[in-house]
């Protein structure tokens, strides 16, 4: 009976905060540019940190935005399975402008 | 009247008395992590605060209306680790739509507030020791405006440590470790403020 109880309760509860924070994810949600994400799954994802960024994330965010141009700064990454996709993609997607986003190995 | 005062004192005795960093040593890693800058100690201050006032709103209700009715209590800290997590990420949110610098600045530590067990020591400890909620939501309060004091007043002494002439082998970490621990005698002298007020 415990169980049972231990269950509906825990269950109930997850239920209640999950949709509370799903609600706050709409109302509080941030507008990102997608190509961030994008880059950020074609990196390593090491998180190393050797590229001088907080992680594979803040990498990714400075390569889209233009303040890093330089893919070589990421240490773990190769050029054939990560620095050419990434340029590949970056070359597809340009700025909303219509201007490259500057990127080299 | 009387309500009032016990809710005054009890703040004020788990602020300063019992203080959380200082006499209990919890969440000693945001203490030492994010105390590097003023503004980002205040941050996490003010982020910790709102955590465990929460918290502490929704895990007494939750332990005397559910768990005991229930008698599941056993379940408190699966329970409360449940209602902490879920704050610390509705924080996350708050914080990253309305000041994205704060978010950058506090990085992987405000995620850990979940973990900071400042939160759920309070939690814990209303429970444990069977405060009712007044007194329950008084340790809330004064235990997370007293991380904030204590987190900001030493991150004011870390600035100023920055610049000054330390020995080479303490720079950094062992000077601040001595550091709170001088600070953590000072505060030694607070105990037994309240012993002759009997309210």
């Amino acid at each position: 009976m415990d169980i049972l109880l231990s269950i509906v309760v825990l269950l109930g509860l997850g239920v209640i905060l999950g949709f509370g924070l799903a609600v706050a994810a709409k109302i509080l949600y941030v507008k990102e540019d997608e190509r961030i994400a994008e880059v950020a799954k074609r990196l390593p994802n090491y998180n190393c940190g050797s590229c001088g960024y907080a992680g594979c994330n803040a990498m990714a965010e400075a390569i889209v935005t233009g303040k890093e141009q330089s893919l070589k700064k990421c240490k773990p990454g190769k050029e054939e399975t990560n620095f050419n996709p990434i340029i590949q993609y970056l070359n597809e997607h340009p700025n909303d402008d219509g201007s490259k986003v500057n990127v080299h190995l | 009247m009387n309500i009032l005062i016990t809710f005054i004192l009890g703040i004020i005795s788990s602020m300063l008395i019992d203080n959380v960093v200082l006499s209990r040593f919890y969440g000693i890693c945001p203490f030492l992590g994010v105390s590097k800058k003023v503004k980002s100690a205040l941050g996490m201050g003010i982020a910790v605060v709102f955590v465990i006032v929460l918290a502490t709103l929704i895990c007494w209700p939750l332990y005397n209306f559910i768990l005991v009715p229930a008698k599941i209590q056993f379940l408190d800290t699966v329970a409360y680790i449940l209602v902490i997590a879920s704050l610390v990420q509705l924080v996350g949110l708050f914080i990253k739509k309305y000041s994205p610098s704060l978010y950058k600045t506090l990085g992987i530590y405000l995620p850990l507030i979940t973990t900071n067990c400042a939160v759920l020591g309070v939690a814990q400890g209303n429970t444990d020791q069977a405060l009712d909620f007044l007194s329950s939501l008084a340790n809330g309060i004064g235990t997370s405006v007293g991380f904030l004091v204590i987190i900001v007043v030493f991150s004011c002494i870390r600035v100023r440590l920055e610049s000054a002439n330390t020995p080479k082998a303490f720079k950094g970490l062992p000077i601040a470790l001595i550091t709170a621990a001088i600070m953590a005698m000072a505060f030694m002298g607070l105990q037994g403020l309240f012993s002759g007020i009997n309210v």
